[in-house]
């Protein structure tokens, strides 16, 4: 727990909040102060937006325990606010509200807006209203009554602060020792039991072609053994093979995007056509902590390559993601992914080729990085043990 | 909706910040802004076991005037930039620049180093920066060290950054009221992830010009050869295609709009307005 000490709507409070809580569940949970809504818990629709030291944040994305000392002003605060007081009645005239939801945001909006942006015509009203979703009157009634205001606006009471910044005493000298967040449960595992597509309707496409070091025949008969293909791609495990061709095989693949990670577990059913030298993997998994589901298809052929000895390998991939990952995983990202993992994957397939051991083994990105410098460092360890 | 538990510290330096990383292993992360990561918290994308606060450290938050460069401390937020509240080391560029960057809302959290830090592809200072020959100031275990932002972007989410680093400074040269300057985006809703973007910096009198193509699916483009782009825009498409990644027809026209676009704000008469 954080201790904090901070003002809401004028009255100090002090409190004890766990640092993952943010300030809209705090406002909400433990002062009671309900005004404030949450939509999207994501920054999207901004119905949390309220102001910190004068100025409108996403309270969803702010942690409680970022806020010691500063002044926060919810949507029950404004109370005789001459400001506040004209927008209420400007938003009840031009029917700016029908449900209501994200009224309190839109209302901490206008008031920034008449503050900040006295000559805001329509056009700059409406581009500053872009961070805030209204589902049921739409937007005119919201405009019109934040021009209505802007046309003889009244001072605003509440003007931005600057919370001093935090300096050490004797710089580098830590000042707080870091809170310790109560210890977490392990990962529940979960057999997956996702059906697999038959097609992949509106999902993203990608084609890549791979140019390898390895004779056409070679490769194909490399590809035939597919518990070493999935050895070839970082970061994917085959737990169970599959029996015969209708029945499919299951593992798991972990990624690492940024800050993010993911550990997919699934199913997919392979199939190879050797007359055509081509083959097909369809596949559904999920991650469960945090509930992304992904299903994708990916069908690759053996082409010959310009010279002798070498080839192409051509990979087509139609995926879609579902759940919170979508969020994050914009086909130019899951593009990034999925070069970087060819790139690794045409290394390994060479050194599976010449019998050689693979030359990347830990999942991509960051992490990967940082993994391979751990266990790099744990074999010159395991080295000197052994003398 | 909720974030896995986390242990939380606020830094009071870069300084401290460091050691609090080292301290906490490879489980600790910067929290700048939370604006990128915050979501991602939220939706268990992320769980780091321990969050070190900058947003208030007292070093990260000023411009040092370096003499021909200005050194902007990573904590400055985006708001800061819009309202000119800090120094600029362009002609009125950079406050125009944090004006697209999503909402105010966010605007008034984020800070200018988480965005280079987190990398976003489509994110704007990531883009401009780059255009504009921006370098880092990083902190690490050898003391601080320096990168261009071409190096310093690896891909998309993808930083140069080592577990134990913290961004300190970015710094930009300052550039005369001759040199000219074009960004351009495209977003389907303001304030959303941009599609497209390019940004084109023309500065005559220290020989720089400068094209950079962002949003895509690698670190930001920096192209070879700006002028002949400049005089013929329509050479960027073919370029754009040999670049990327196979690209669908309708992305890669919209990436080429987008060096259009820049181009044309860049060397458009200098009373008119930019497009936006």
């Amino acid at each position: 727990m954080t201790a904090i000490s901070l003002t809401v709507n004028g009255r100090r409070h002090a409190a004890e909040v766990e640092p993952r809580t943010h300030l809209a569940d705090f406002l909400r949970e433990d002062l009671l102060l309900t005004g404030t809504h949450l939509g999207c818990e994501h920054g999207v629709c901004g119905a949390c937006t309220l102001m910190v030291d004068g100025r409108p944040v996403r309270s969803c994305l702010t942690f409680a325990a970022t806020c010691d000392g500063a002044e926060v002003q919810t949507v029950e605060g404004f109370g005789e606010d001459p400001l506040m007081t004209r927008l209420r009645g400007a938003f009840s005239r031009h029917h700016a509200l029908q449900c209501g939801f994200c009224t309190p945001g839109m209302l901490t909006t206008a008031y920034d807006i008449v503050c900040r942006l006295p000559e805001a015509d329509e056009a700059r009203i409406r581009e500053e209203l872009a961070g805030n979703l209204c589902r049921c009157t739409g937007y005119a009634g919201i405009v019109a009554a934040i021009a209505d205001v802007l046309a003889d606006p009244t001072p605003a009471s509440l003007q931005p602060r600057e919370r001093p910044a935090l300096r050490s005493k004797d710089d580098g000298e830590p000042s707080t020792a870091p809170v310790k967040a109560p210890a977490r449960t392990a990962e529940t595992s979960f057999a997956t039991s996702l059906p697999i597509p038959e097609r992949i309707d509106g999902g993203v496409s990608l084609e890549r072609r791979l140019a390898l070091d390895i004779a056409p025949d070679r490769l194909w008969a490399l590809l035939q053994d597919f518990e070493s293909v999935v050895g070839c791609l970082p970061g994917a495990a085959l737990e169970t093979p599959s029996g015969s061709p209708d029945a499919p095989v299951t593992g798991s693949f972990t990624v690492a995007i940024g800050p993010m990670r993911a550990n997919f577990r699934g199913r997919a059913l392979v199939a190879y056509d050797d007359a055509r030298r081509s083959g097909r993997v369809r596949g559904a998994g999920g991650d469960p902590v945090s509930r992304s589901q992904g299903e994708g298809e990916m069908r690759f052929a053996v082409e010959a390559g310009q010279q002798q000895k070498k080839s192409v390998l051509v990979v087509a991939l139609v995926y879609r993601l579902k759940g919170p990952l979508s969020q994050f995983g914009r086909p130019a990202i899951v593009a990034d992914v999925v070069d970087r993992l060819l790139a690794r994957f045409a290394d390994n397939l060479a050194a599976l080729a010449e019998g050689r051991g693979l030359v990347h083994a830990a999942p991509m990105s960051g992490f990967g990085l940082l993994y391979q410098t751990m266990s790099k460092s744990m074999r010159t360890l395991l080295a000197k043990l052994r003398g | 909706m909720k974030p896995a538990p986390f242990d939380y510290s606020a830094a009071t330096s870069s300084a401290d910040a460091r050691q609090q990383l080292v301290a906490g292993g490879g489980a600790a992360k910067i929290l700048a802004g939370g604006q990128s990561l915050g979501p991602m918290l939220n939706l268990r994308l992320a769980r780091p076991g321990q969050l070190v606060d900058l947003s208030r450290a007292g070093d990260l938050r000023s411009v040092t005037d370096e003499g021909d460069t200005l050194l902007y401390g990573a904590a400055l937020r985006h708001a800061e930039f819009e309202d000119g509240d800090v120094a600029d080391a362009t002609p009125g560029w950079l406050p125009a620049i944090a004006r697209g960057i999503a909402y105010r809302a966010v605007r008034n959290r984020g800070t200018i180093g988480g965005s280079l830090a987190h990398a976003d592809p489509a994110a704007d200072w990531v883009v401009t920066l780059t255009a504009l020959g921006a370098e880092v100031v990083i902190a690490g275990p050898d003391g601080a060290k320096t990168l261009p932002m071409t190096d310093f972007i690896r891909g998309p989410l993808s930083t140069a950054l080592e577990p134990a680093d913290v961004l300190t400074g970015i710094r930009l040269r300052k550039r005369l009221p001759g040199a000219r300057w074009g960004y351009w985006k495209f977003a389907q809703k303001a304030g959303e992830f941009a599609k497209a973007s390019a940004a084109v910096l023309i500065d005559a009198e220290r020989g720089e010009t400068r094209i950079v193509v962002g949003a895509i699916e690698r670190a930001p483009i920096v192209l070879d050869d700006p002028q002949a782009a400049l005089a013929d825009p329509e050479t960027v498409l073919p370029l754009l295609k040999r670049l990327t990644a196979p690209n669908p027809p309708a992305t890669l026209a919209l990436h080429a709009a987008a060096v259009r676009r820049a181009c044309l704000a860049a060397t458009a008469p200098k009373d008119e307005d930019m497009p936006s």
